[in-house]
Order: C-alpha cells, then sequence, then structure tokens
C-alpha cells in the first residue's frame, strides 16, 4: 500500500522564520528595556562581564578564552547558518514529486570535515596546554599560605620558611578578616581539607582548585592591584556550602608587611583574659547551628545595657554577632567564636526600633533584633 | 540467520534446535556478555585495590601489606600464631581441580556421555562448596587475628575483593546444582545443552579472578 | 507489502492490566518503558522547577539548603538514570527488533526483568524524600567524603541501592541488545545494511556493558565504607577521596555517550526520510559512532581537572579529539538535507532542534577541555549550561522527535501536528530562556549547587530569566500531554508507513502484531522499505 504524496508543506518554513524574528526582537525589546547595551551583552560571553581579572596567571586564561570563544563563534554562525540556508532551501514544494537525487555520500567531503576539525582541535589543545604550564607554574615565593577549608568556613594559616604557622586569621571575610596578600609578589597557596572536598575559587582569578583531604594542593598567583576580591567554595560541601565565603585583600607590600608585623605580634602577645562573666542587664539567648541563627527574632529591652549569650554549637564553625541599625551603621560587633562555645556579648544600651543582626562570617545568617 | 531469527519464539522444536548450525548458541553469547560485564565490575575494584596500595603509607614510608598484618596473608605458614591451620593453598588448589572437572563434564555432554557429565558437574559442585566452606573458615582465622573491613584499607580491600569473588562462587555453584538437577532429569544432549556450556564458562571465569586475586593478594 | 492491516483497537492492545504486568513482548516492554520514563521525566522536572523557583531571586524564600540539596540531587538522579537513560533503552526496545526483522528481543523474560528493575530502584531512590535526613543530597555524583556515613544520612544508602538496580537493568538490557542486534537479524540485514539507530544501539550497548559495572562497584564501595565500616574513600583511614572520582566518572563520562548516541540514531532514522533522501555518510557515520564509543573511555578525569590529581594534558587532548567523530555527524546530517526535499512535520521540527542546540552544546564544551578555561568555569553555571544544550537540547529533543515519529506504529494513531507544533516552539523558547543565560551566569562566577546568592551579585536579572524559561518549558508539556491523550483516543488512523519512511518498522502493521512480520520484505540496502516502495533493487 502506499500513500499520496503530500504536496501540501504549509506556512512551516515562513512560521519559524517569522518564529525566529519575533524572537530575537523579543529578546533586543527585553534587553533595551531593562537598560542592557549592546556592549555590555556582548561583553556578557567573557569573564567576569568582560572586566579585566586579578592576577598574572589570569591574563592568559582570558587570551586563550577568546580564542575559544571566536573559534566557537565562528563555527557556531557558519553551521547554524547552513542549517538554517539548507532548511529554508529545500523545503518540499508543491509538485515535488520526483524523488531528488539519491545521493549516499562523499568520500572526499568525509575527510575534509575529518581533517579540519582536527587541525582546529590540536590547535586548541596545543595553546591550551602552552597556557596550562604558564597557570600551573609555581616559583619560590615569601609569602606562604596554608588554606584550610572546612565546613563551612575558610582560615588562613601563614607559614615561615620552615613550614611552621606563625599565625591563623580566622575571620575568612570582611573588615579585619580575609587572606590578606602583597601585590605583585607571587603568593604560594597550600590547600588543605580535614573534612569533605572543598574548592578554592576566587572568580577574579579565573581560577579554581579543589581542597581535597588527604591530599594537598599547591598553586602559586600574583595579585596586579590593591583590592578586595571576593571567593567562595565550589565544590558542594553540605548545606552550608553557599555561604563557605572568604576574601583576598591584596596590599601594597608595605601596607602588607605592617598588617603581618601586627598579626604576629598580636599571636605572641598572652591573650587577654576573658570579660567577666558578670552578666548586666537582661540575658538574651542566642545560639547557632548548622550555620542558621535558631532565633532569627531577639527582643531586648531599650535604653539599657543587656547580655546576648550567644551559644555557637557549630563544631570548628566560627561565628560573630554583628548589630546594626536601620541605616547599616554598626552599633555592637561581639568576638570571633568558634564553636562548640558559649559566651556573653555586653550590648551597649539601644534605642527603641528594630536592628538587623548578622554574623560577619556567614551574611546569610541575619536577623532582627527588636528593642522595646 | 533465518532460523536464527525465529529460534526463540518458533514452537516447532526442530527450528529452535537448528540454530546451532549457526555459529555459538543466544545463551551462551549472553553469558559471554555477562562475564564482560563481571570482568569490568571487578576491574573497578582491582583499579581500586592498586590505587590504594600504591598510594599506601605507613610511618612516613611506603609500604604494603601494613606492618600489623605483615605475615597475615603468607600462603605457606601452615600455622597462625594462634594455632590455627592455614587453609588458603588447599582451597585454591581444590578450585583449580572444579575447573577441570566441569570442562570434563562439558566434553562428556558433548559426546552425549551422561553419567560421565552428572558425575563430573556433582564433582565440581561438591569442591565448589568446599572451596567456600573453607573460605568461611579461612574468614574466621583472620578474624581472630584481628582483621576485619576496618582494618584500614588493607582490610577493607581483602574482605571485599574475596567477600564479593565468594559471592560470585556462590551464584556459580547455585547454577551447577541447576545443571546438576536438570542434567540427571535427562534434559541435556549433545545437541541441546546451551546451560551447561554457559554455566562452565561463568564457572571458569569465577575460578580465573580467584587465580588473580589469589596472586595480586597473597603472592604480590 | 503484504502486511495485516490490525486495527488500533486489537485484541492485543486492549487486553487487560494482567496481561500488561506479565508481558515478554518487546514492543509493550518498550511502551512500559516510555511511560515509566516519562513519569520520572515528570517527577525531575517538578524538583528542577523547585530549584528554579528558589533561585529566581536571592534569599531564601521556600525552602532551606537541606532540601535544596535533595532537590537538586534527585533532580539530577531522576532526569538522568530514570529517563534519559531508560526513555532510550525504551525506544531501542521497540524499535530495534522491528528494524532488524526480528519477532522479539533475544531474552524475552530478561527483558521484562530489566523493565521491572527500572520503577523498583526509582521507587528506592525516591524513597529517601520520607526517611529521616531526606534524600540524598550530596549532587548526584554523590563525591565522597560528603556522601559518607558521617555527613549524609540513610537517604544515600537507598540511593545506592536504587542505582545498583537501576545499573544491573542496564547491564542486562545491553546484554539482551547485543544478543539480539548479533543473532537475530532478518536474512539479507548485514551489519552495513544496520539502521543507524541500530548501530548507535549496539554501541551504547558496548558502553553500558563495559562502563556500567565500573558504576556498580564504585557504589558497591562506597556503600561498604557507609554500612560496613570500610575505608576506601576515608582519607583518615589510607583510603582517597579522589578515587571514587576515577572509578566514577570512568562510568559515567561514557554514560553520556550512552544518553546521546540513541538520540543521536534516531535523528538519523528522521531526518533521511523527512528528506526524501538516504542518510549521507552511512558508514562515516558508523565509524563515528564507534569512534565517539571508543574514545568516550579516555576522557573521564576531564570533570576532575581541578582536582590537581590527574594528568592533564592526556585527558586535555582526548577531550578536544571527541569532538571531531561529533562534527563529522554534525556535517553528515547537514548534508542529508541538503538538496533534498524538507517536509516539516512534527519529527523534524525536534530534530532540527536537535542539530541547532546540540551545536552549541558541543561549542561549549570546548571550553572546558581548555584546561585553564576549565579552571575558571568548572563547578560553574557554564557547565550546568553545557551539560543541558547536551542532555536537554540534544537528548531530549531526540526523544520527542522519536515520540512523534514512532508514537503511529505505536498505537495506529498520528498525534496532532498542530499541538505538535505549539509544543515545540514553546519548548524550544522556554529552553533558551533557561539555559542561555547560565553560560553568562558561570562566566560571572555564579558555581553551581548554592541555594542563594548574594543581591549585590549582579546574578538576579539572569536567573529571573532563567526560572521564566523553566515555565515555560513546563508549559510546553501541557500541549503534548492533552496531544498524547486525545490522539490516544481520536487521532487520525496512521497506516503502515505514514511517512514514506525506509526502515523494516514500516512493513508492517501499526501497531505491529505479536512477533511483528507475517512477511518480510527483502533486504537489499538500509532502506528496505524505500526499496520495496520504488521497486528498487541494492543502490549500492
Amino acid at each position: 500500500m502506499s500513500m499520496p504524496p503530500r504536496s501540501r508543506t504549509g506556512p512551516g518554513p515562513v512560521a519559524a522564520l517569522v518564529i525566529v524574528v519575533l524572537i530575537v526582537l523579543a529578546t533586543l525589546v527585553a534587553l533595551a528595556a531593562t537598560g542592557i547595551t549592546p556592549q555590555r551583552a556582548w561583553d556578557s560571553f567573557f569573564p567576569l562581564g568582560g572586566a579585566t581579572p586579578a592576577t598574572d596567571r589570569s591574563h592568559s586564561v582570558r587570551s586563550l578564552y577568546d580564542i575559544v570563544f571566536y573559534i566557537a563563534v565562528a563555527i557556531f554562525v557558519l553551521v547554524e547558518g547552513l542549517i538554517a540556508w539548507t532548511v529554508l532551501r529545500y523545503r518540499r514544494k508543491p509538485g515535488d514529486d520526483e524523488l531528488p537525487a539519491q545521493t549516499h555520500g562523499n568520500n572526499l567531503v568525509e575527510v575534509i570535515w575529518t581533517a579540519v576539525p582536527t587541525a582546529i582541535v590540536l590547535f586548541l589543545f596545543v595553546l591550551s596546554w602552552q597556557t596550562l604550564n604558564t597557570v600551573e607554574a609555581t616559583s619560590q615565593s615569601t609569602v606562604n599560605v596554608r588554606v584550610i577549608a572546612a565546613q563551612f568556613q575558610f582560615q588562613f594559616d601563614y607559614l615561615d620558611e620552615q613550614g611552621n604557622t606563625t599565625f591563623t586569621q580566622f575571620l575568612p571575610a570582611g573588615e579585619g578578616g580575609g587572606m590578606v596578600v602583597p601585590v605583585g609578589e607571587p603568593v604560594h597557596v597550600i590547600l588543605r581539607s580535614n573534612d569533605v572536598i572543598h574548592a578554592f575559587y576566587v572568580p577574579k582569578f579565573l581560577f579554581k582548585r579543589d581542597v581535597v583531604p588527604g591530599k594537598e594542593n599547591v598553586f602559586d598567583f600574583t595579585v596586579d592591584e590593591p583590592g578586595v576580591y571576593g571567593g567562595q567554595c565550589a565544590e558542594l560541601c553540605g548545606i552550608g556550602h553557599g555561604a563557605m565565603l572568604f576574601e583576598v585583600r591584596a596590599l601594597e607590600r608595605g601596607e602588607f608587611d605592617a598588617w603581618l608585623e601586627a598579626q604576629i605580634d598580636k599571636a605572641n602577645a598572652t591573650p587577654a583574659p576573658a570579660p567577666s562573666g558578670e552578666a548586666s542587664g537582661q540575658v538574651v539567648q542566642l545560639s547557632a547551628l548548622n550555620v542558621q541563627w535558631e532565633q532569627t527574632e531577639l527582643t531586648a529591652p531599650a535604653d539599657t545595657p543587656f547580655t546576648i549569650h550567644f551559644n555557637n554549637k557549630d563544631q570548628s564553625v566560627p561565628h560573630d554577632l554583628v548589630i546594626k541599625d536601620g541605616s547599616g551603621a554598626e552599633k555592637f560587633r561581639g568576638d570571633l567564636v568558634t564553636g562548640p562555645k558559649e559566651v556573653d556579648y555586653q550590648v551597649p544600651a539601644l534605642a527603641a526600633g528594630s536592628y538587623p543582626f548578622v554574623c560577619s562570617v556567614h551574611p546569610n545568617m541575619t536577623g532582627t533584633l527588636t528593642i522595646q | 540467520m533465518t532460523a536464527d531469527a525465529h529460534a526463540l519464539t518458533a514452537p516447532e522444536p526442530g527450528v529452535a534446535e537448528a540454530h546451532h548450525t549457526g555459529g555459538i548458541g543466544n545463551p551462551v553469547l549472553g553469558m559471554l556478555l555477562f562475564i564482560t560485564s563481571e570482568v569490568m565490575f571487578f576491574a573497578g575494584l582491582f583499579a581500586a585495590y592498586f590505587s590504594i596500595r600504591a598510594n599506601f603509607v605507613e610511618e612516613g614510608v611506603h609500604r604494603w601489606p601494613p606492618k600489623e598484618f605483615a605475615n597475615t596473608l603468607d600462603p605457606f605458614r601452615l600455622t597462625t600464631e594462634h594455632g590455627d591451620l592455614n587453609l588458603i593453598l588447599p582451597a585454591t588448589i581444590i578450585l583449580v581441580i572444579s575447573s577441570f572437572t566441569c570442562q570434563w563434564g562439558v566434553w562428556a555432554i558433548r559426546r552425549d556421555d551422561h553419567r560421565g557429565f552428572v558425575r563430573n558437574i556433582a564433582v565440581t559442585l561438591g569442591l565448589g562448596v568446599t572451596f567456600l566452606l573453607l573460605q568461611a573458615y579461612d574468614y574466621g582465622v583472620l578474624f581472630r587475628e584481628g582483621m576485619t573491613m576496618g582494618s584500614g584499607t588493607f582490610g577493607t580491600t581483602y574482605f571485599t575483593l574475596t567477600g564479593f569473588h565468594g559471592a560470585h562462587v556462590f551464584g556459580g555453584a547455585l547454577m551447577l546444582a541447576v545443571v546438576l538437577y536438570r542434567g540427571m532429569a535427562g534434559q541435556f544432549s549433545a545437541r541441546h545443552h546451551d546451560m551447561v556450556e554457559a554455566t562452565s564458562l561463568y564457572w571458569h571465569f569465577v575460578d580465573v579472578v580467584w587465580i588473580l586475586l589469589f596472586s595480586i593478594l597473597y603472592l604480590l | 507489502m503484504a502486511t495485516t492491516t490490525l486495527d488500533p483497537a486489537a485484541p492485543a492492545y486492549r487486553s487487560g492490566l494482567y496481561e500488561w504486568l506479565t508481558t515478554t513482548d518487546h514492543k509493550k516492554i518498550g511502551i512500559m518503558y516510555l511511560v515509566n520514563s516519562i513519569l520520572f521525566f515528570l517527577a525531575g522536572g517538578i524538583l528542577a522547577l523547585v530549584v528554579r523557583v528558589e533561585l529566581a531571586q536571592p534569599g531564601l524564600q521556600f525552602m532551606d539548603e537541606a532540601f535544596y540539596n535533595q532537590a537538586f540531587t534527585m533532580h539530577a538522579s531522576f532526569m538522568l538514570f530514570l529517563f534519559i537513560i531508560p526513555i532510550l533503552a525504551g525506544f531501542g526496545n521497540y524499535v530495534v527488533p522491528l528494524q532488524i526483522g526480528a519477532p522479539d528481543m533475544a531474552f524475552p523474560r530478561i527483558n521484562a526483568l530489566s523493565l521491572w528493575l527500572l520503577p523498583l530502584g526509582g521507587a528506592l531512590m525516591a524513597s529517601g524524600f520520607l526517611v529521616s535526613g531526606g534524600a540524598a543530597a550530596a549532587g548526584w555524583t554523590e563525591y565522597p567524603p560528603l556522601s559518607g556515613a558521617k555527613y549524609s544520612g540513610t537517604g544515600t544508602d537507598l540511593w545506592i541501592m536504587g542505582l545498583t538496580l537501576i545499573g544491573t537493568s542496564s547491564i542486562l538490557g545491553a546484554i539482551n541488545f547485543l544478543v539480539t542486534i548479533f543473532k537475530m537479524r532478518a536474512p539479507g540485514m548485514t551489519l552495513f545494511r544496520m539502521p543507524i539507530l541500530v548501530w548507535t544501539v549496539l554501541v551504547t550497548s558496548v558502553l553500558v556493558l563495559m562502563a556500567t559495572p565500573v558504576l556498580t562497584s564504585a557504589l558497591i564501595m562506597l556503600f561498604i565504607d557507609r554500612n560496613y565500616g570500610g575505608n576506601f574513600f576515608d582519607p583518615n583511614k589510607g583510603g582517597l577521596a579522589v578515587l571514587y572520582q576515577n572509578v566514577f566518572w570512568f562510568y559515567s563520562h561514557p554514560a553520556v555517550y550512552i544518553m546521546i548516541l540513541p538520540a543521536m540514531g534516531i535523528i538519523s532514522e528522521i531526518l533521511p526520510v523527512f528528506s526524501r533522501k538516504p542518510l549521507f555518510g552511512y558508514k562515516a557515520f558508523v565509524f563515528a559512532t564507534a569512534g565517539i564509543g571508543a574514545l568516550g573511555f579516555s576522557v573521564w578525569a576531564h570533570h576532575m581537572f581541578t582536582t590537581g590529581q590527574v594528568f592533564l594534558p592526556f585527558f586535555s587532548l582526548m577531550t578536544f579529539l571527541i569532538a571531531v567523530p561529533t562534527g563529522v555527524k554534525m556535517f553528515n546530517w547537514i548534508a542529508t538535507l541538503f538538496r533534498g526535499q524538507l517536509t516539516f512535520s512534527t519529527p523534524l521540527l525536534y530534530a532540527l532542534g536537535f542539530l541547532s542546540l546540540f551545536l552549541i552544546g558541543g561549542l561549549n564544551g570546548a571550553f572546558s577541555a581548555a584546561v585553564p578555561v576549565d579552571f575558571a568555569i568548572h563547578d560553574t553555571y557554564f557547565v550546568v549550561a553545557h551539560i543541558h544544550y547536551v542532555l536537554f537540547g540534544g537528548s531530549v529533543f531526540g526523544v520527542f522527535a522519536g515520540i512523534y515519529y514512532w508514537f503511529p506504529k505505536m498505537t495506529g494513531r498520528m498525534l496532532n501536528e498542530t499541538l505538535g507544533k505549539i509544543q515545540f516552539v514553546l519548548m524550544f523558547i522556554g529552553f533558551n530562556l533557561t539555559f542561555f543565560p547560565m553560560h553568562q551566569l558561570g562566566l560571572a562566577g555564579m558555581p553551581r549547587r548554592i541555594a542563594d546568592y548574594a543581591s549585590t551579585a549582579g546574578w538576579s536579572e539572569l536567573n529571573l530569566a532563567a526560572t521564566v524559561g523553566g515555565f515555560v518549558i513546563a508549559l510546553a508539556m501541557l500541549p503534548f500531554f492533552w496531544n498524547v491523550l486525545v490522539s490516544l483516543r481520536s487521532g487520525k488512523r496512521a497506516g503502515d508507513d505514514p511517512w514514506e519512511a525506509n526502515t523494516l518498522e514500516w512493513a508492517t502493521s501499526s501497531p505491529p502484531p505479536a512477533y511483528n512480520f507475517d512477511h518480510l520484505p527483502e533486504v537489499r540496502s538500509e532502506r528496505p522499505v524505500f526499496d520495496a516502495r520504488h521497486g528498487r533493487t541494492a543502490a549500492h
């Protein structure tokens, strides 16, 4: 049995063309409406939205990216163009009852479209191998930092020449925290984890490296300009993964040396006695577990000092407490506590009102303190 | 090929028989492919074993086995410190012999020698069960020497590898038991014994895996 | 063509539930594969929407991180192991025996076992949501130590057990396909006259046979570590954390080809039919498929470039090289369309969607092959975009092409073309709106698997766009299900060969009778039905 050949091809290709044009137009209108310029849209196809990366090695990564990108765009335009042209040109028209030529293949074109892509990928391979050698290169460095990642925070051991820890920077981000490095000099990083796999990822460095328990990874980087570069864990490590943030603070060598000296002095000084356990005023209970506040609504009396009894239940995770007012100005900052540990924070008198509070290590830990 | 295409569903026994003339039977090919997948399964475990062994460091130096179990897996010592007999070598010899008896059984059924076939398969099954009993005994001996699944990676890899091998021997023994039962019921002949061929292939595979395991775990 | 024209309402398909539950007929088993897979596609899709809803704007609005992690873990597990792999196996089950002129699969009862292991494994996996601690939550890759007993709950054990059953189903299915293809071809059906779909199923089966058992071994080691005090992956006891990744990816990279090759096969069936030309470069296709299969085993560590513990140049080279056979296929597909007479029925639209989207999935994969670039984009949304362009833009569009193409054969009724086209347009727009912005998100530094991000990160608009796109995809499913329901009852009668197709399944009735053929046409080329229709003898 045979079916009559279909003579009607319908508005298929035309409709498709109209739809494509509509999609493109809608996209453009949407972009224009949100204030995204063509330049910004184009830049978004590049790492960091086209912004300059921050380390010496990242420039060669960006150059490699650009080459891969332009080759990919060229192939994309060529092949999608071929598809679109073929589809529009060779649709079945009324009266196409005879079969088209039954071409089974052509060895010459097969060889060509095997050889040309092979040449392209070999070229890309050689380029990326060269760039890899640049990125992986390590050298003698005066700044050696052991990054220790744990659920769910980073801390930074600064090492002396023998590899011994001179002091540890516990606070991974924020004022007075972060991994502080000098600009223009290679920093040697040793990655260590004692629990699960994490990853040290600073987007502006165009680089990440896994922190694998049982095996230390090393790499070097040199930051170009002073500044604060945000980073975060990039390998799923549990519920606090998304909040496992840190910062790299790059200082001029002079400032860095001063900072280094201050830290060493602080580490050598005998630890100051803990503030007396005398709780004054009303005591408010606050606790943290699994990188979450267990109480996100606190209440305290107005115009009188009070105590927040803070219980950090997170094993080897540091938390602190920062209370701000409505304008964002800091009203109180408690010391960093690495759990499990309990402390009393003596909070000065506050006027009636609503105050957001946060753990500066974990910006997702937020809550509201109501003073009445 | 015509016959092949219809062999499995064709009701007439004549057609079903005919496909033996066109190369190996479907069950035998299926078993060969299944064994391929089993080889890959053990390859995964062996790869893990070798990675762990190559990276093992104790007291700052690479060594294998760890100090605590330096002599535990010596196949040639007769008794352990607790006075238990070390029977791993006899167990190995028994399993190797069972491969021969199994093959003699296959050759027998190819000659239509039913008595020889049943006798050899029965002996093979007996040897297989003996191997399993000896392995169970050997586990007992190792436990008494303090070696368990939790004894570092050494214990973990040893018991995982030998345990999964033991499970495969057990599976092979079950297949042999079915072959024996059906053989005694006279269901096999020189023309129709794909299951015997497939089972013997599996049994040889299990034997080869043990030879590899024995060489790697005890000798290397 | 002396075929029995069966009414769609013939007893074989009106038989009772018991008949379906106990059947060993490859066609019914194939259809049940499809139905089971579509159900898990729905479940996985809902979980995807859950993830997208949470990411639509900064802040945690609807769930905590614990549930979020379960949602994306189970989304991927359902989609990969219970939708894409089984639905392609389902097409293989239905179509391969028909295309090679066989009455059934080689081992029909094992075939039924393969099928029924799937819902069982899926239910085990999904039951994690009911236990305390919730379902598996360490990502679909379940890397230890996070997936170890210390950090993950019972859901992970259920996940391991479920996946082991699913893997066993795959292995048994692969053995079945291989024996069927090698031993049960019709007279005249030489290897190089087999339809390309059969070739892709063959290569896929070899991959399953060689790779899936290695997954089983990885899962078993993980299970032993979790439950019996093993130390394979515990660095504190001499184990190696990255060992799991090596073993896992030794399976899971070939698994990507398990998930795409049969879809390529489906496309290679559809393009020639709707352009009225033979497939261009049949042998090149076969060799490219085999080449992808072989190279597929030497690229696994490109998922582990950032672990610092793999030999980078080798895996980089292999990863680049695997683009070549894929490119060869792309050019052959376009050459098949070239100078054809294209009819834009729904199957062809999905096939063209596959071509244009899979191309992007191939090109953005090259970025990860360049190791230093991978250091920047690994574990960011860029790779999420990549995997979805390959597995959704590729495989899922291929799956829908296959559904629209073979539905008439399976049921005797045509699917509605208008609804099909509406679905296609919605899906195409929704897909690109969801997944294209993820490239930019990744380049801007957004890591994957995070439930929340700062409002200052600059990721909010693109995430909102992606979420809207996700709902457009969901919307696209409505015309599809409506189409299936309506067409099953009152679709246009299909007849034996509604598409004027090439391969043997169209030489029998729709749906085919038990044991498939009353009479087989002569097979003298890879297009026996075409030859019969045009009274041709072998073309080459």
